[in-house]
């Protein structure tokens, strides 16, 4: 019934669980699963068109070699349990402001047809609270989405 | 990977579209399913002074009920059959429709809960279902949404 699995982690330990009942469902249903890690967007400073460069300053290259790097090492659990379980992984890392929006397009771009994520991570405070990454794909999605508790 | 899988009802369209989809998934994962509709509950009416003739006794009421969840959940019990997926189901009368599917996901030891994006009440597609939202933020099961 579901031929590519889309799977947007984040690393919490939430979102973990939701890639094992990803990965479990596509084994089951002979599915490709789709890992995607969304970085946060590079943000110009201010101060950095000076003379000189603030301390700490991050240009856009290396923003997007740290985002990579991050991601990849998120990404790594999605490709362990795949690999595990015998299923077909790819994974993608991107940048942007909008984790939903990247989430809906990363659906789009590689026609996934289930979108499997927790219902909370990283900024869940409560239980009765879905998340607000999860709660605006659930509006804006046009497959279905399993939430995962 | 799912044994049960709790399929609520309002017999709107998108809940239709969800029974479909459910008892799709449900044969594949050889998972049962559970059709459930929740019903309005009796109102005492509020005239004191005289009794409409259009007033409904509660015994007309659960009759109209019984009759609608018939409809409803024979839609759930026809598609598994034709599936040929094992079904059961239930009706009862709530005025908290979220608060009865949570209760009876726990109750049936359902490990899913298939539902519509939105129902009766759903207008625009930018806004999940007030029911639907309810039960996933109350939900101790994963919950999927189908559009």
């Amino acid at each position: 019934m579901f031929k590519n699995i889309l799977v947007p982690i984040d690393g919490s330990p939430l979102s973990r669980r939701a890639v094992d009942c990803a990965v479990g469902l596509a084994k089951q249903q002979r599915a490709r699963v789709t890992g995607l890690w969304v970085g946060p967007a590079w943000e110009p400073n201010l101060y950095a068109y000076g003379d000189s460069a603030p301390p700490g300053f991050v240009s856009r290259k290396q923003h997007a070699a740290r985002v990579k790097s991050a991601g990849a090492r998120h990404l790594r659990a999605v490709a362990k349990a795949a690999a595990a379980a015998g299923v077909r992984c790819k994974c993608t890392c991107v940048e942007g402001a909008f984790p939903y929006l990247e989430i809906i397009n990363a659906a789009r771009r590689h026609s996934c047809d289930l979108i499997v994520m927790a219902s909370h991570s990283r900024r869940g405070i409560s239980r009765l609270l879905l998340g607000s990454q999860t709660s605006k794909v659930l509006a804006l999605a046009d497959i279905p989405v399993l939430v995962c508790r | 990977m799912f044994k049960r899988i709790l399929v609520p009802t309002d017999g709107s369209a998108p809940s239709r579209r969800a029974i479909k989809r459910a008892v799709q998934f449900a044969r594949e994962q050889k998972a049962r399913v559970h059709g459930f509709y929740v019903g309005p509950p009796w109102q005492l009416p509020v005239y004191s002074e005289y009794v409409p003739p259009e007033v409904i006794s509660p015994k007309a009421h659960a009759a109209a009920v019984k009759k609608t969840a018939a409809r409803y959940l024979g839609a759930v019990k026809k598609a598994a059959r034709a599936a040929g997926v094992r079904c059961s189901v239930r009706y009862v009368l709530g005025a908290h429709p979220y608060d009865e599917i949570v209760k009876e996901a726990r109750r049936r030891r359902c490990d899913l809960i298939a539902i519509a994006s939105h129902g009766r009440r759903g207008i625009s597609r930018l806004l999940l279902g007030s029911e639907t939202s309810k039960v996933l933020a109350h939900s101790g099961i994963p919950v999927l949404v189908c559009r």
